[in-house]
C-alpha cells in the first residue's frame, strides 16, 4: 500500500531518527499526529502530548481533539504553533 | 436520526489527559472537547461504551451524562423497552392458539386400565380441537361402546377434557365364569350349601363323575333365565374300593437251572454259521441277544446267542384263613390310594366272596369330601 510519508523518508539520504513520530499540519486547521505516546495537556488553547524522547506542544484557539487512538491524534481548530521540546 | 453508532460521554474529574490516553489504547476516541479544567465531552463507538465506562469508573471519574446514538442503540432500546410487551404478546398469541385444543384427558370413576382404554377411544374417534369436540356426542359414544358404564358426563375445562364415569353396579354373582359345577367323583350327596346358580341334585342322590351339580343360571320370577356364576359347596360320600384275590391252589413255574445255548452268525440277516446244542427240555423259556461279531469291520457280522432255560411247574396249596389278614390289608392299601385328598373317613368295611377255588376281598373306605369342580378344570 502506498504510504506518502514512507516514500518521502526513502528519498532522503539520511533517514535515521525519522521513525519517532509524524506530524502533518493541514492549513493550520488540522494537525494529524502519528506515534504519540500519551496526552500531557488538554485545553482549548494548548494540547500537548508525548512522543519518543520529546513532548510536542500545540497552541491555538478553540482546539478540539477530534480523534485520539492508540498512536494517532487529530487536532482541529486554529493552530498557531507547533513546538517540540 | 444518526445512523452511526456512537456514545457521547460527559465526564467530570481531574487528570483527564492520562485517563483519556489510557482509554485510547483500547478504544479510539473522537471529538474530545475540554470545556474547562474538570469537564470534558468525548465520543466513542457505541459497542465499546461499556469498556470506556468501566475505565472511567475505575479511575474515579464522575460520568455526568452518557448519550447513545445510532441504529444499533435504537434496536437494542426497542428490544429492551418493548421486549416484555413483545413477550407477553407472543405468550398470549401462543396461549390463544393452544387454548383451541384439548391437550389433557382426565378420566374419573374407573380403574387405570379402563381409563387408558377410554382415552385411546376418545383420541381415536374425536378431534382434539375444542370447537369440533361435541361433549354430548362423546358421552353417547362412550355409553354405546363401554358396557360397564351406567352414567357418563363430559366437560371441557381449560385444555382438559374431564370425563366423569359411574360404572354399573352388578351383584358379585354375575361376574366370573358361567360354567356348571360338576361332580369330580362318583359319590352320594351328603350336604349342599348353594351360593348362586341352580341345583340339579339333592341330598341323598347318587352322582357319577362328570354329572352336573349346579347350573350357571337362575330363573327369576318372570321366568327369564339370568346367567350367574355357579357357586356351591357340595359334600359327598365317596366309596373308595380296593380288591385282592386269593387262590387256594396255584401253579408256580420256576427255572431248574439247566440251560442250552445255541449260537449263529448272521450277515445281513442271513444265517451263515450255526452251532446248536440239542434241546431236550419239555418246558422251557428262551432269551436271545444280538452282538456285533467284529468291531470296525465294514461287513456287519452279527452273533445271535439264544439260551434255553428249563422250567418246572409246582402246584402250591394254601388255606385262605391262614393268610386272610394279609389279603385284607393288601385290599385296604389299594383302597387307601384313592383317599389321599379326603376330608374325613366316615366308615370302612370289607366283603369276602368265595368261589370254587378263589376268594375275593373287596375293601371299601367311605370318605366325606368336597366333590364339586368346574367343567374343564
Amino acid at each position: 500500500m502506498f504510504n506518502f510519508l514512507e516514500e518521502i523518508k526513502e528519498n532522503l539520504k539520511d533517514s535515521a531518527g525519522l521513525d519517532n513520530f509524524n506530524l502533518i499540519n493541514l492549513s493550520g486547521k488540522l494537525l494529524y499526529v502519528e506515534g504519540h505516546l500519551g496526552l500531557v495537556t488538554l485545553s482549548k488553547e494548548i494540547i500537548s502530548f508525548k512522543v519518543k524522547k520529546a513532548i510536542v506542544i500545540v497552541e491555538g484557539e478553540n482546539l478540539i481533539l477530534s480523534e485520539l487512538s492508540d498512536n494517532t491524534i487529530k487536532i482541529c481548530g486554529a493552530i498557531k504553533k507547533v513546538e517540540e521540546i | 436520526m444518526k445512523w452511526k453508532n456512537q456514545t457521547t460521554f460527559q465526564i467530570h474529574g481531574l487528570n483527564q489527559e492520562k485517563t483519556l490516553s489510557e482509554i485510547a489504547k483500547v478504544v479510539t476516541l473522537s471529538k474530545i472537547n475540554r470545556e474547562n479544567k474538570t469537564d470534558t465531552t468525548f465520543e466513542c463507538p457505541y459497542l465499546k461504551h461499556k469498556k470506556v465506562e468501566k475505565i472511567l469508573k475505575n479511575k474515579g471519574f464522575q460520568i455526568i451524562s452518557m448519550r447513545h446514538e445510532g441504529i444499533l442503540w435504537r434496536l437494542k432500546k426497542i428490544a429492551t423497552s418493548y421486549g416484555l410487551v413483545l413477550g407477553v404478546a407472543v405468550f398470549f398469541i401462543l396461549q390463544t392458539v393452544a387454548a383451541q385444543f384439548v391437550v389433557q384427558y382426565q378420566i374419573t370413576g374407573v380403574d387405570k386400565q379402563t381409563q387408558t382404554e377410554i382415552v385411546n377411544f376418545v383420541k381415536t374417534n374425536f378431534s382434539n380441537k375444542k370447537s369440533a369436540l361435541n361433549t354430548k356426542q362423546v358421552e353417547i359414544s362412550l355409553m354405546e361402546n363401554f358396557d360397564s358404564i351406567s352414567f357418563v358426563s363430559c366437560m371441557i375445562k381449560g385444555q382438559t377434557l374431564i370425563v366423569n364415569i359411574k360404572e354399573k353396579l352388578m351383584p358379585n354373582e354375575i361376574y366370573g365364569q358361567f360354567k356348571p359345577i360338576i361332580a369330580q367323583s362318583d359319590a352320594k350327596i351328603s350336604e349342599i350349601s348353594l351360593i348362586s346358580g341352580t341345583l340339579t341334585v339333592k341330598v341323598g342322590d347318587f352322582v357319577r363323575k362328570g354329572d352336573v351339580l349346579v347350573e350357571p343360571f337362575v330363573v327369576d320370577s318372570s321366568g327369564s333365565i339370568k346367567k350367574v356364576e355357579a357357586k356351591a359347596e357340595i359334600l359327598g360320600e365317596v366309596y373308595n374300593l380296593g380288591a385282592s384275590q386269593h387262590f387256594s391252589s396255584r401253579v408256580e413255574v420256576s427255572r431248574t437251572g439247566k440251560k442250552v445255548v445255541q449260537n449263529s452268525i448272521l450277515l445281513f440277516g442271513l444265517e451263515i454259521y450255526t452251532f446248536k446244542e440239542e434241546n431236550n427240555f419239555k418246558l422251557y423259556e428262551t432269551e436271545s441277544e444280538d452282538v456285533n461279531l467284529i468291531k470296525n469291520l465294514p461287513l456287519p457280522f452279527k452273533l445271535k446267542k439264544t439260551t434255553f432255560f428249563e422250567l418246572q411247574e409246582q402246584t402250591i396249596e394254601s388255606n385262605f384263613e391262614d393268610v386272610k389278614d394279609e389279603f385284607i390289608e393288601k385290599a385296604k392299601q389299594k383302597a387307601l390310594q384313592n383317599v389321599e385328598n379326603c376330608d374325613k373317613i366316615i366308615e370302612e368295611f370289607y366283603t369276602l366272596r368265595h368261589q370254587s377255588n378263589a376268594t375275593f376281598v373287596d375293601y371299601c373306605i367311605v370318605t366325606s369330601e368336597s366333590i364339586e369342580a368346574f367343567e374343564g378344570d
